[in-house]
């Protein structure tokens, strides 16, 4: 069987199912993944992750809806919204805000194309001008695999009118062996619009993730990103944010610790297309056993984007010899009057402070959950949803009485 | 003997620093150990606190008449002792109230007890931390985060007030402070000082011994101790210099 040859059968089915008129744009994406295949290392987009061996893979659709107890991830205080293996969890209460539906992007190439082709429904948030969404929404995409791979394809959208404002955390976790799973998100922010926005990622070792956001923020919007990567066998995760008007400002923070295994890669690019604009990029990483991580963050400053602040910084500490990190900053500037600082290091666990910790008594573990803590707590810091914190600190494996700052 | 050190050899980076040292401290005592730059002052102080680093090829070191050199440096602190730094270091996201109660409790565990409860432990702190005037609010700070000079040694101080070892060293804790630090710090070491707990303060001046008075004074150089005496052999040195003695 040549390579794609499953895919191609599973297109087949899924493409007579629908009408002509659903067909026809979703055999375009077909044809484009057909010609491309799955990314490798040749495109540069993709250096460091290759994801060629899919192309000899073979995964069934999903699907019914599961309905077995969910694991313990549901957080207090959330409206929730809960895909297990692409389909809506029965128990969501922000049902509401799916959609069975989506829109497709124009031809796409590999895997966004492949996305496209078989994209089901997913998270619909569109908040009219002025509203504000009571409670966060924790919108959860499970990936279970019990015996043949399966794969999952969807495409959710935000969308806030001007002034609206909302909580959401993007929640990926799995269980079980070997998945697929795409998921792009469009994000449109009107103006003076406020999304706080979280992505946690938690997936089983066998699986295979790949997300994308998209966002684009109009004037004076401000969009509030953390990101966190705790587990996962590959995850590739691009976030691309355009500050089109101006005044916006976007924030974003990450990190990936706590993988053993992993293949974690992050592309973050912001462009910065109207004046007055200001963004800021922090991402940490502990990269521990056998984990590769890559980053990629870049930052544009178009033309006439004057009076841009922007800021990237970049941080790895490398706790085993067999773990990997591939970090890089990238400044594009096409304007003169900016402020755009950035930085990247990777470095080792302060043996000296450790040293200083064991000194006092603590031992050498403590010491060192201690420190890795204390390296991600900026990030951490960024979280203000408390259930939230308290699931990403628990996940992080440290300590607990080391979690809760004393005030003097 | 609180400690014992016998013929005591250590190298750092293949260089041989302590060259056949012995020392003897009974509890209770105050010993001063003084001596030129480069004589071994330092590297004494990080041998018996067990820091990384620092090789022993020959001799012994007995606290409370165990083998200390057997024991990890995180189980010498539990047992009670306490190595003040010459350089304290700075560790952002550790906060100093965070590090005190894993210490405390690393201490507790270590003798079986159970944690320590949350508002025993605040005021236990803030009682210590009025000594070397310390404003609680900086505890909430990363350890020693943005500190002068002058008030890491003060929190060095504060660490042992709130520990309470049995054996107190102080590795060059009078460097770089001013009369009215130095009269804080030499508080907080005196406010220890017990019939039950020794002292070894490692300098390179006499000034802090006017303020804490040694039992006994020692002279290291060229890794050995090569005169001891009581408090006016430091008076002796402040006035001749330490040439007469390396010399000798």
């Amino acid at each position: 069987m040549s390579a794609l040859a499953t895919y191609s059968a599973q297109f087949e089915r899924y493409a007579n199912a629908l009408t002509a008129a659903e067909r026809a744009p979703r055999s375009v994406q077909f044809s484009r993944f057909l010609d491309s295949g799955f990314p490798h290392k040749d495109l540069e987009e993709w250096r460091y992750s290759d994801l060629t061996a899919l192309n000899e893979r073979s995964f069934e659709p999903d699907v019914s809806a599961s309905d077995d107890a969910l694991p313990d991830l549901l957080l207090d205080g959330a409206d929730t919204l809960v895909y297990v293996n692409g389909q809506v969890y029965p128990a969501s209460t922000a049902a509401r805000w799916h959609s069975d539906t989506c829109a497709l992007p124009p031809p796409a190439v590999g895997i966004d194309a492949l996305n496209a082709a078989f994209a089901a429904g997913g998270l619909r948030l569109r908040l009219d001008r002025g509203t504000r969404l009571d409670r966060p929404l924790q919108n959860s995409t499970c990936s279970r695999s019990d015996g043949q791979p399966t794969m999952s394809h969807q495409r959710h959208l935000i969308e806030l009118g001007d002034d609206a404002e909302a909580i959401v955390l993007l929640d990926f976790s799995g269980i079980g062996g070997e998945r697929l799973s795409t998921h792009f998100f469009d994000i449109h922010l009107g103006r003076n619009a406020k999304l706080q926005l979280y992505r946690i990622q938690n997936e089983a070792a066998g699986g295979t993730l790949v997300t994308r956001i998209d966002a684009r923020l109009s004037r004076d919007a401000r969009l509030d990103g953390v990101t966190v990567d705790l587990g996962g066998g590959f995850v590739r995760h691009d976030l691309d944010l355009a500050l089109a008007e101006s005044g916006a400002e976007a924030t974003i923070a990450g990190l990936y610790a706590h993988a053993r295994q992993s293949h974690i890669d992050n592309h973050v690019r912001i462009v910065h297309a109207a004046p007055h604009g200001t963004s800021r990029m922090n991402y940490r990483g502990l990269v521990d056993e056998r984990t590769k991580a890559v980053f990629n963050g870049k930052v544009v400053v178009q033309p006439g984007a004057q009076k841009t602040d922007s800021e990237q910084r970049i941080a790895n500490v490398l706790l085993s010899r067999k773990a990997e990190v591939n970090a890089k900053p990238d400044l594009e500037i096409y304007a003169d009057d900016v402020k755009c600082a950035h930085g990247a290091t990777v470095g080792q666990l302060d043996a000296v402070a450790l040293s200083y910790l064991r000194s006092r008594g603590i031992d050498h573990d403590t010491a060192r959950a201690m420190l890795l803590r204390a390296f991600a707590l900026q990030i951490l810091d960024r979280i203000e949803w408390p259930e939230l914190r308290a699931r990403v600190e628990t996940a992080l494996h440290l300590p607990a009485e080391l979690t809760l700052d004393i005030d003097a | 003997m609180l400690l014992e050190i016998t013929n005591l050899h250590a190298r750092v980076e293949e260089k041989e620093i302590l060259k056949g040292l012995n020392l003897s401290i009974k509890p209770g005592e105050v010993h001063a150990i003084m001596g030129p730059n480069g004589a071994g002052k330092s590297t004494l102080s990080n041998v018996i606190a067990g820091r990384e680093g620092y090789e022993v090829t020959d001799g012994s070191i007995l606290f409370e008449g165990q083998d200390l050199l057997a024991l990890d440096p995180e189980v010498r602190a539990c047992a009670g002792i306490f190595l003040g730094f010459q350089y304290p270091v700075e560790i952002p996201g550790v906060s100093n109230m965070t590090l005190l109660k894993a210490a405390v409790n690393a201490r507790r565990k270590h003798n079986g007890e159970s944690e320590i409860a949350p508002n025993d432990f605040l005021t236990w702190v803030r009682e210590q931390a009025k000594k070397v005037k310390i404003d609680p609010k900086m505890l909430s700070r990363g350890v020693n985060e943005g500190f002068s000079g002058g008030e890491k040694k003060r929190n060095e101080i504060l660490q042992m007030l709130v520990l309470q070892p049995t054996l107190m060293i102080l590795d060059e804790t009078d460097s770089g402070l001013d009369i009215d630090a130095l009269k804080i710090v030499s508080d907080g070491i005196n406010a220890l000082r017990g019939p039950a707990r020794s002292t070894v303060l490692v300098t390179h001046y006499q000034r802090l011994l006017d303020y804490v008075q040694p039992d006994f004074v020692h002279v290291l150089a060229r890794g050995r101790i090569v005169r001891s005496g009581g408090p006016e052999l430091a008076k002796e040195l402040e006035e001749k210099g330490y040439g007469w003695l390396e010399a000798a």
